[in-house]
């Protein structure tokens, strides 16, 4: 190994975090929690003036299309009312989601009730009056959080997830809890298998995986029923709806945001994050989220949130779009294999990346018994972190597991020696990772989010094409620990140049609401929305939309 | 000399034993899949654990980690306890110890 090649990368991240901070003041959010009296322009903070953008002529004519860095100018200048914005999603809500199934609830008196359009004295920043999907595993004071489980059917937490609470605190509204697997592990059904959250962009075909387990938060993004959400990830669960739904993913570093709050499927492994439309707003929701948490000692005594707004803006150099850092991007063996059009894209990817200046993309090899420590068996190491806190209700009714027993009873069957083995593994893992792959390279590209879920290092999801179904194709990149700034500039300089993650999927079959513009005319009449009650619970399960059994659950679990 | 594989039955009984012996008892699941919770039958979930106890738990009881770089091979087992310790948060331990 070479410890002095994996300081010499980290010591590189910190003096670019450094640096950022001598510029400003405060990196991480605390500031924008305390309410200031006047917007202040922080860099990294959420009223850096990166985390606004101007908008788009067709956000302008249609308000569910912008995103939140164009939605947040918007707010801040006066000229679009937050509860105007919850209007439009909530009619959309109201008109496709017995379609879409993305919501376990909607809180439509709750956040309409919180979008508060700025004040003198009262303005929180990008996020101010923006309406999100919340997971339904993350705790919501008095609101149910199911994880689409008979454990959780009545459920109902004293407190907020520290990640929703540092959101709603930046001004994000939580516009209701979407459906996800049952506690965790596969795309979205309810508690006995049965398929419910669909892809937005094949709603009528149910078997088009729309990625797991944070379907309903991919599915309410993308098919513009809020302007952002939250998911977690335990084996590819932002990344894979993310990429299956034409969206931004960021997984974070394991404890770059808190855990506290959010229902376990693997300590060791869970990762909050954002499933969001863009780079930029990728960057303005983790900015809200992380930092440490005294409530979860993962958080604690880590580097710094770096500048990850500004990381996530485009550099220009005249006309030119520059990296932000020179940066080598790692190709593994295989990623361009084939000639379908997955191999296609990825190829069109790493041509664009290649022309960005600043960029090199490099081959790459893997670090030795690859595919031994990231595959099936070392990954079923996880196993017994499932079981575990779940002891009370195994010893209770299994039952209550529905169709996702099998992997909490695997758990349970794995001995002690075997999980200190796997967690052994897990060092020898990273040190490979950070001094042999990644001395070829900065960043890598991943054919699997697995390998960097079992060693808590970033990920960021990003679209880079279509199938012949028009179904997105999506790819995924790898970062050393903490450097997600690096994984946001990459995504932010690609953007820039492509417009894959600018696609909207059409509407499902259906009476759409009226698009609502900027400035609505007088009159405007409400849609759906206006028929709901305070509280819209989720639309029937229809079991011919197929059912997963208990063994392809276990097959598919992550 | 390797021991002989344990039978299915011998694996049945043992699977049994392991989870009654941690208060979870395997008899109340179904003789056939419940259609309204969605919960397995009995035979399939001791099938999927025999399949488990066959391949996941051999495969990690049989690995060496490697000892420190430069190991000769004949001390691979002695030295392979100088190897990787466990790390449960692996990203956060080279933080760590980078800082």
């Amino acid at each position: 190994m070479n410890p002095v090649l994996a300081r010499r990368v980290f010591l590189a991240r910190m003096s670019a975090t450094l640096a950022a901070a001598s510029v400003g003041a405060t990196l991480v959010p605390t500031g924008v929690r305390a309410g200031p009296a006047a917007p202040r322009q922080v860099p990294g903070s959420l009223f850096d003036p990166d985390a606004y953008a101007q908008p788009r002529p067709e956000a302008l004519a249609d308000i569910t299309e912008l995103t939140i860095a164009e939605a947040a100018t918007l707010i801040r200048d006066h000229r679009l009312d937050p509860r105007l914005l919850v209007e439009a999603y909530l009619d959309r809500i109201g008109a496709f989601d017995a379609t879409y199934q993305a919501w376990n609830v909607a809180l439509a008196d709750e956040a309409l009730a919180a979008a508060e359009p700025p004040r003198p004295g009262r303005y929180l920043g990008a996020l101010h009056g923006i309406p999100l999907a919340i997971k339904d595993n993350y705790f919501t004071a008095g609101v149910a959080t199911t994880a689409n489980s008979f454990i959780f059917q009545e459920f109902v937490p004293p407190f907020d997830a520290t990640t929703v609470s540092n959101l709603t605190a930046a001004g994000g509204i939580v516009l209701g809890k979407t459906q996800m697997g049952p506690l965790a592990t596969t795309r979205a059904t309810t508690p006995n298998g049965i398929v419910t959250t669909v892809n937005a962009w094949a709603p009528t075909s149910p078997n088009v995986d729309p990625g797991g387990s944070s379907t309903g938060t991919g599915t309410a993004v993308a098919g513009r029923m809020a302007t952002s959400g939250i998911g977690t990830q335990t084996g590819g669960s932002i990344t894979s709806p993310s990429n299956a739904q034409n969206l931004t993913g960021l997984k974070p570093t394991m404890g770059r945001a808190s855990l506290f709050g959010i229902i376990p499927l693997t300590y060791s492994r869970d990762h909050p994050g954002p499933l969001a439309r863009d780079a930029k707003d990728a960057a303005i929701m983790l900015t809200a989220m992380a930092g440490p948490d005294a409530n979860d000692p993962r958080t604690l005594g880590l580097p710094p949130v770096p500048d990850l707004i500004t990381a996530a803006t485009a550099r220009l150099i005249g006309q030119q779009v520059h990296l932000r850092w020179p940066t080598r991007i790692g190709v593994t063996p295989g990623y361009v294999s084939g000639t379908g059009t997955t191999a296609q894209a990825r190829r069109a990817f790493l041509d664009t990346l290649a022309g960005i200046p600043g960029a090199t993309v490099v081959d790459v090899t893997l670090p030795d018994e690859w595919d031994l420590l990231t595959g099936g068996t070392f990954n079923n190491v996880r196993l017994p972190e499932r079981s575990e806190p779940f002891m009370p209700f195994l010893r209770t009714d299994l039952r209550l597991f529905g169709v996702s027993l099998t992997s909490w009873l695997q758990g349970a069957m794995l001995g002690a020696n075997e999980f200190v083995t796997g967690q052994r593994a897990k060092l020898l893992l990273i040190r490979r990772v950070l001094d042999d792959l990644f001395a070829q390279c900065d960043i890598v590209v991943q054919t699997s989010p697995v390998p960097f879920d079992i060693i808590g290092l970033p990920e960021l999801a990003l679209p880079i094409g279509m199938n012949a179904s028009g179904v997105p194709i999506g790819t995924i990149l790898g970062g050393t620990p903490y450097a997600e700034d690096r994984l946001l500039a990459v995504a932010a300089a690609y953007q820039a140049l492509t417009d894959w993650h600018h696609r909207r999927p059409a509407d499902p079959p259906g009476e759409a609401p009226e698009p609502i513009p900027v400035e609505p005319r007088p009159g405007r009449a409400r849609g759906p929305a206006a028929r709901m009650g305070s509280r819209v619970g989720p639309a029937p399960a229809d079991p011919a939309r197929g059912r997963l059994t208990a063994a392809e659950v276990a097959e598919l679990s992550q | 000399m390797a021991p002989v594989p344990p039978t299915d039955d011998q694996l049945n009984t043992m699977i049994r034993a392991r989870l009654a012996s941690v208060g979870i008892d395997l008899d109340q699941l179904p003789a056939t899949s419940d259609p309204v919770t969605g919960t397995p039958s009995l035979n399939s979930v001791l099938s999927s654990l025999r399949n488990f106890m066959r391949s996941t738990v051999p495969t990690l009881a049989a690995y060496h980690l490697p000892g420190p770089e430069g190991t000769d091979p004949v001390q691979a087992a002695e030295l392979s306890q100088q190897g990787p310790p466990p790390a449960l948060y692996p990203s956060i331990l080279t933080a760590w110890n980078e800082q």
